[in-house]
């Protein structure tokens, strides 16, 4: 039954995608990798965009849980598909997982000193930390 | 309210279990001396110290007493020999003494350090050993020791500072009959009252020798209210024995 | 030491099989004497003591004071078993067995004493076993599990005993010890370095040194082992690794050419300490202290990437395809004479072996040994020439020992400690024409000129009197004496020496000539295997034709340098330490030390042992023989053997005797050997016959792992300019 989608419906998906991506080509590409990265095609009111380029929808015409979602930073399309959760900056995380209904944009966070900027996870990366030994080697070798 | 609680937790746990260890019960066990060389300013290694022309020829004569091959065994009256000269035995000296004996310094050190006779750090012209076991202790010892320490200005185990007394209290000298006693260097001196010890302590501070033995009118350990037995003099020989032998 | 199993069958009552089997073999021999142990008759030899009664018996007797090495003291107590008809228990190792004693080490009584004993020992012992260095080997903590009781009645205070500073090596926890004196026996009766005694009297006896010195003795490592408590341990060691954490692989020592058996204590590929194994022949329970502690050494200033000189003349790692295709290039390309190899004190014999085979393959013949030996007369030719032919254990059997330029305390502390040990049971009397050294025994001195040793040879020096008289004399040489130029003189004289007094003895034993009176003290571990292989000894070959290629194989005893080669030579080092010939060779190939392969090396007796591999070789080091088979391969002559059982049976073509482990192979032409010397015509100069070993802080630092060590370091410090707190 799901796969039955009301014409307007599909039609509103369409355009969401085309004004995201804007182009002709671009629509039915948007549609493919919407599909592709969320498995479900959606279309809503982009909230707001945070950092790192990543842009946020709502639609309360899904139920709570689906109503709100992130579309990843196009940049990371590039990048092989290679997008992940901790690429959402605090502030909209908060949004996301609905300890607020206030998007950063509309009621900004406190800015602080001491706040640091946001980085991914970048565990499986080049950049990723390696645990080095701090321990005296066994052997200690000549140096000429 | 610390100490309280300390006490209530002892008491409790004694209560508790008899075999407990919470709190050591008993002072630990310290002997006066100890038994490691440090080096001090006048005793080290190289205090100087050599024996006299003439302790040399009693140290020959000492070792003659010892047959071949055992002459270690001079060890003992030599090491008396050197603190006798010296006044005490610094660690020289018991180099010394092993040097002479041809055998390995530690041998020497241990006997050195085994008896309690061989005073090891500085002492005073004069020894003074007072006995306080229990007879005389009872015979009023400690009576002497106040009148000591009164007069010397020094307490047990401690040396004037003119270098000339140090006090000790020493175990039973075996001179009970006539307590109580003090050992001064080699010499007895018995049936003390304050008084006695206040005339011996002038005497060898002015450099007078006090008679040794007792101070009393008895002859050395004889009872004091004069003889009881063996009063006649002796019989000769045969006596008691049968006419017919 | 006792061992939990050993005490299990003690307490449980042992099978009477081989009691029953140990009486009815000796019943025959008379002058032995029935005892029963347990009511099980045994058979021991008058004058043994109760306790080796029950041990033929084969019951344990706890002990802490025994020691079967060093006297008996009987202060310990641990030993006490009940003797039927006795009124007490009595300490079974200081009673000698009577006839028809009635023994009965398991009985209440006796059981009952060793408890109390133990009650005893324990009321002043710290219970600080869990940072103790000894727990899981302490003899205290295994005794008092097996016959110690549960609990104390001691409530008082412990004694405590302030610790002591003896040296870089030992470190003491005095409040520890129990007063068995094993220490101070094992000082003054093999050690015989009387530095250690009991000082003070009852609760307050302490064991030290009186005055803060340090212990100074070669072997002062092994009052470690003896100690049955954690009084004394390892301070290189301290706080490392729990007994039963190690791994103990068996090997043998290669530090001095004694060859003491070892036992190498490893754990996640660390050596953690080096400890004695038992080996009658050689080292008998005892290691010097280089042996020991020099362990050290082999973690520091390592070869662990072969290494190659660059355009700038630094030397850079880089990988063994880099390295090893360079070197066969040149061994190729040069020609063969102009090829040498010179090996080190360290290196075993398959690789000696395998370096041989690799330059007769290339048609050179320019191997040479850094250790010096004569070449005249019949030189190397004849193995008896070269051996410690009355062998280690032959000296208890001597009446008379003759040292000639040697010091035995330090160049072979095992060797020494054997003739101490004579020196002490056998009453033999030594003599010495050298430098005049503490030997830790008394000798008779006969000076340090050449003239003496004339006067020996010719027979006219007064001592030869007393050599002729001699039945088992032994004629022991330093093999410092053939670095001197007149090297082989003395040689000659020595053997000269030699074969009068084998004849003299020979006549003084009823006309058996059995005896061996010529014995070479050897220094490093490779010469003998070298010589056997038919090494050239001694750089002359290399100073006489200079090379354009030459390998070093462990050569660190300074004989090249830069200066006396030609500046073309290309040079190879085949090693394990960057010390005195890395720095200046133009490729590195590290290899492996003695802890990390298993090689063979022939001790000063002729005596061939194998170590075994106790750790991983550190980084892309490689073991020797390996190297040089690789090489060959890549130079297109490929050695015919790949694996270590064809390379040992290649070596066994070669000289049989170097797979014959823990055999000694005799030598005997010793007439021959001494007619081919007078042959040579050799000429003595005036040089006194000297050692370069005199002090105890010459012992410590010989060679390029004790070089490395930083315990020896410490302990050259401390026997040079005294103890000072950090040491």
């Amino acid at each position: 039954r799901q796969f039955v989608v009301p014409f307007s419906e599909m039609m509103k998906h369409f355009r969401h995608n085309y004004e995201t991506d804007g182009g002709y080509f671009q629509r039915f590409r948007g549609v493919f990798i919407q599909m592709s990265r969320m498995n479900e095609i959606k279309y809503g009111t982009h909230v707001g965009t945070d950092e790192l380029g990543n842009k946020y929808y709502e639609n309360n015409r899904y139920f709570v849980g689906r109503n709100r979602w992130v579309d990843f930073n196009k940049d990371t399309w590039k990048n092989k598909w290679d997008f992940n959760a901790s690429q959402i900056t605090p502030e909209w995380h908060r949004w996301l997982h609905y300890m607020t209904d206030d998007t950063p944009t509309v009621k900004p966070p406190t800015q602080r000193k001491f706040l640091l900027t946001h980085t991914r996870n970048l565990t499986g990366t080049k950049d990723c930390y390696v645990p080095y030994s701090t321990t005296k080697p066994k052997i200690e070798a000549w140096k000429p | 309210l610390l100490i309280c609680s300390i006490i209530q937790t002892q008491a409790l746990s004694s209560v508790a279990r008899q075999n407990s260890r919470l709190l050591h019960r008993s002072t630990a066990a310290n002997s006066g001396a100890i038994f490691n060389h440090v080096d001090t300013p006048e005793n080290n290694a190289n205090t100087p110290f050599d024996f006299t022309k003439k302790n040399y020829e009693r140290i020959e004569a000492i070792k003659a007493n010892y047959p071949e091959g055992h002459k270690v065994a001079a060890v003992m009256p030599i090491l008396d020999l050197a603190q006798r000269q010296h006044g005490w035995l610094p660690i020289s000296a018991m180099n010394k003494v092993a040097e002479l004996l041809d055998v390995p310094p530690m041998r020497v050190y241990e006997v050195a350090t085994f008896y309690t006779m061989y005073n090891r750090n500085p002492i005073g012209k004069y020894h003074l050993q007072l006995c306080t076991t229990t007879p005389c202790m009872l015979c009023g010892s400690d009576g002497i020791l106040e009148v000591i320490q009164k007069k010397l200005g020094i307490k047990v185990g401690e040396t004037t500072k003119d270098g000339l007394f140090t006090l000790m209290e020493a175990e039973c000298l075996g001179a009970c009959v006539n307590a109580p006693m003090i050992q001064i260097n080699d010499m007895y001196y018995e049936d003390l009252k304050p008084s006695d010890m206040e005339e011996i302590l002038d005497d060898l501070t002015n450099g007078r020798e006090p008679k040794p033995g007792p101070r009393s009118e008895r002859f050395a350990c004889e009872p004091l209210g004069g003889l009881t037995s063996l009063t006649e003099p002796p019989t000769g020989p045969g006596f008691g024995i049968r006419t017919d032998l | 030491k006792l061992h939990t199993v050993a005490l299990n069958r003690s307490v449980q009552g042992v099978t009477s099989k081989t009691v029953i089997a140990t009486s009815t073999r000796t019943q025959s021999t008379d002058n032995r004497i029935e005892v029963f142990v347990n009511d099980q008759s045994v058979w021991v030899e008058p004058g043994s003591t109760v306790l080796q009664a029950c041990e033929i018996a084969g019951i344990q007797i706890p002990r802490f004071c025994y020691h079967d090495r060093l006297s008996v003291a009987g202060n310990c107590r641990m030993c006490l078993v009940e003797i039927e008809k006795s009124p007490k228990p009595q300490a079974s190792c200081a009673m000698p067995v009577m006839k028809g004693m009635r023994i009965k080490p398991d009985s209440d009584v006796s059981k009952k004493a060793r408890e109390g004993v133990m009650e005893f020992l324990l009321a002043n012992h710290p219970l600080d076993c869990p940072i103790c260095d000894q727990g899981g080997e302490c003899d205290l903590q295994d005794q008092s599990m097996m016959f110690g009781s549960d609990r104390s009645r001691f409530l008082e205070s412990k004694r405590a005993v302030e610790d002591k500073n003896i040296g870089p090596l030992i470190k003491t926890i005095m409040t520890r010890c129990i007063q068995c004196t094993r220490c101070v026996r094992f000082a003054d009766e093999i050690a015989g370095v009387s530095d250690l005694g009991t000082t003070g009297r009852g609760n307050d006896m302490q064991i030290g040194t009186y005055v803060e010195k340090m212990f100074t003795s070669e072997l002062s490592g092994n009052v470690i082992d003896i100690c049955p408590v954690g009084a004394l341990t390892a301070k290189p060691s301290a706080f490392t690794a729990r007994p039963w954490e190690t791994r103990k692989t068996e090997s043998v020592d290669v530090l001095d050419a004694v060859g003491s058996n070892i036992v190498v204590s490893t754990r996640t590929g660390d050596v953690l300490r080096i400890l004695p194994r038992l080996n009658e022949e050689i080292n008998e329970e005892w290691i010097s202290d280089k042996t020991r502690f020099a362990y050290d050494g082999l973690k520091r200033q390592r070869l662990t990437q072969p290494m190659i000189r660059d355009g700038e003349g630094k030397l850079s790692t880089c990988l063994w395809v880099d390295a090893l295709p360079l070197v066969a290039e040149k061994l190729m390309s040069t020609s063969p004479e102009k090829i040498s190899a010179l090996v080190g004190g360290f290196a075993d014999a398959e690789t000696l072996v395998c370096l041989k085979d690799l330059l007769n393959r290339v048609d050179s013949e320019g191997l040479c040994t850094e250790e010096l030996f004569v070449a005249d007369g019949s030189g190397t030719d004849l193995r008896s020439n070269y051996l410690l032919n009355t062998r280690i254990s032959g000296v208890e059997e001597a009446d008379l020992i003759l040292l000639i330029g040697t010091n035995p305390r330090y160049e072979a502390p095992m060797f020494n400690a054997r003739i101490r040990k004579a020196w002490i049971h056998n009453e033999v009397s030594v003599a010495v024409v050298g430098s005049k050294v503490d030997l830790t025994y008394s000798y008779e001195h006969l000076g340090d000129s050449i003239q003496t040793l004339k006067q020996l040879s010719d027979g006219t020096h007064p001592f030869s009197a007393k050599l002729k008289a001699a039945k088992n004399p032994i004629v022991v040489v330093g093999s410092e004496v053939f670095s001197r130029q007149d090297g082989g003189g003395v040689h000659a004289a020595v053997s000269t020496i030699a074969q009068k007094a084998r004849i003299s003895s020979a006549a003084n034993r009823g006309g058996t000539d059995d005896w061996k009176v010529l014995n070479v003290l050897q220094k490093v571990a490779s010469q003998v295997a070298a010589l056997d292989l038919g090494y050239k000894a001694g750089a002359d070959h290399i100073r006489s034709n200079p090379p354009s290629l030459l390998f070093l194989l462990g050569a660190d005893g300074g004989v090249v340098d830069r200066q006396n080669l030609p500046k073309d030579c290309f040079v190879v080092y085949i090693g394990t330490h960057g010390d005195v010939s890395a720095p200046f060779a133009d490729v590195i190939l590290p290899s492996a030390a003695y802890t990390e392969k298993s090689a063979t090396y022939v001790n000063t007796e002729g005596r061939a042992q194998q170590s075994q591999a106790a750790v991983s070789p550190p980084g892309s080091a490689r073991e020797d023989w390996k190297i040089i088979r690789a090489l060959s391969e890549v130079a297109g002559v490929t050695l015919p053997y790949d694996d270590l059982d064809s390379m040992r049976s290649r070596m066994g073509e070669i000289a049989p005797n170097l797979t014959r482990y823990n055999s000694v192979e005799g030598a005997n032409y010793f007439k021959q050997a001494h007619e081919l010397a007078k042959l040579a015509k050799p000429k003595l100069l005036d040089a006194p016959l000297s050692s370069s070993q005199l002090v105890l802080a010459d012992f410590y630092m010989t060679d390029s792992i004790t070089r490395a060590s930083k315990t020896m370091a410490k302990c050259v410090k401390a026997a040079s300019e005294g103890l000072s707190p950090d040491l």
